[in-house]
């Protein structure tokens, strides 16, 4: 998986999802998402540990969509099977229908991205948006350069509020106090990123040498047709 | 009145980044909020709820770049810019994410456009984040299957969504836009100049 190009396994997995979003196939949702999480799991290199925390939040909401769908689901082609659950609800098969199909997209979006985000690496992906997707170079390296300040911006988060509550001034993660003086940072930071970008050399129209090449091999075609060709091929053959 | 340029420039790019990068991390803060909302709420089949109160941080970065730089594309760009970094991050929803984002930033595009980019006062930025509600909502008919959700509670999830829509990236957003502005740090960008005049 990790040789794959990854601006193309993007693509892929793209139009995978969006496949699977005109449809409501619980069996072919339910397979995806398998299917991706064991090739996830055997990829080599995978941080296995990561991967299970990363999977507990990804059922929770999966969970939470059963019982929305549940709940107040449309009762859809209601066949007057009725459920008596809790003692109180009359649930029909109906709800249940719709409360796997809800949840089972869930997992299959959900691992399509899992498999995409454990098997790639965020430069190589703007590399090849760049060389193979015509990305302009000053938005692939902005992007890379303001990228690489996530963790800097982080620790601002928890600075920014940890002076503002010594002050006692209360402010939620979201609030425009706490926001403001990471946005001031952010437009001081950016200005100099620019300049400093600017004066070692980047420019904008000028052709580039490129020190890292992304290729684009067969097996990415492979990839790109064998993956949503089996798609296809679930709808039609169910 | 110079004619408004349409490239972009490198710092314009990279403060856009650096834009969505502050709101990825406060929104990574909050989700942690709503996730439990949403767990606590799994219960009573309510859990999208959860989601919805924090929807309206994703469009912050499409209105206010739109704000700032007042050029056509602007929140466009920004909202795919910012779902870019999503997947750079590992969001685990992964390459739909970037869809989303594309239509996201169309809602509030196409409100910028109708005004000509020359209008950004307080009603258009909340009739933008109001476009991103309602674009998004068309999506969620797509992606998350809401067409199968009774009409009641697609009203209420509806409304929660507008309603955090217009405080977070109506309300918000202009706050901190003219309080940018009256640091003077905006002087080099559209709306810094427009403060000045």
């Amino acid at each position: 998986m990790k040789s794959l190009n990854p601006g193309y396994k993007l693509l892929s997995l793209m139009i995978a999802s969006l496949l699977l979003s005109v449809t409501f196939h619980v069996r072919l949702n339910l397979l995806i998402s398998a299917l991706c999480l064991i090739v996830t799991f055997c990829t080599p290199g995978v941080n296995r540990k990561r991967l299970a925390l990363g999977l507990f939040p990804f059922f929770l909401a999966a969970f939470g969509m059963f019982t929305a769908g549940f709940c107040f689901g449309t009762k859809g082609e209601t066949t007057g099977v009725e459920l008596s659950l809790f003692g109180q609800d009359t649930l029909y098969a109906g709800n249940l229908t719709t409360a796997m199909q809800l949840s089972s997209r869930i997992l299959a979006y959900g691992s399509l991205g899992i498999l995409y985000a454990f098997t790639s690496d965020a430069f190589e992906l703007v590399m090849s948006l760049m060389q193979q997707f015509h990305l302009p170079p000053k938005f692939a390296y902005g992007i890379l350069a303001a990228y690489h300040f996530f963790p800097v911006v982080r620790e601002e988060h928890a600075v920014v509020g940890a002076a503002l509550k010594v002050r006692g001034v209360r402010a939620g993660p979201l609030s425009a106090k706490r926001l403001l003086p990471m946005l001031v940072q952010a437009m001081e930071r950016s200005e100099s990123l620019a300049m400093a970008m600017e004066s070692r050399g980047f420019q904008e129209n000028e052709p580039r040498a490129l020190a890292f090449q992304v290729k684009l091999r067969l097996r990415d075609f492979l990839f790109l047709f064998g993956v949503n060709g089996m798609i296809v091929g679930g709808l039609f053959l169910s | 009145m110079e004619a408004k340029k349409n490239g972009w420039k490198l710092k314009e790019i990279i403060l856009t980044a650096m834009i969505c990068i502050v709101f990825g991390v406060a929104y990574l803060a909050a989700v942690y909020l709503a996730s439990m909302i949403a767990a606590a709420l799994t219960p009573a089949g309510l859990s999208p709820l959860g989601n919805e109160l924090v929807f309206g941080v994703w469009f912050m970065a499409a209105t206010l770049t739109g704000y700032i730089l007042q050029k056509p594309g602007a929140a466009l760009i920004a909202e795919v810019t910012a779902s870019v970094i999503e997947v750079l991050l590992g969001n685990w929803f992964g390459p739909i994410v970037i869809v989303s984002g594309l239509i996201q930033g169309a809602g509030a595009e196409l409100v910028f456009a109708a005004h000509g980019y020359k209008k950004f006062g307080g009603k258009v930025m909340y009739l933008a984040a109001a476009g991103c509600c309602v674009t998004s909502f068309l999506w969620s008919f797509v992606r998350s299957g809401y067409g199968k959700f009774t009409i009641p509670f697609l009203l209420l999830l509806f409304c929660i969504r507008l309603v955090s829509s217009l405080l977070f990236s109506g309300l918000i957003c202009k706050l901190i836009g003219d309080g940018l502005s009256k640091t003077g740090l905006l002087k080099g960008y559209e709306l810094g100049r427009s403060h000045e005049a």
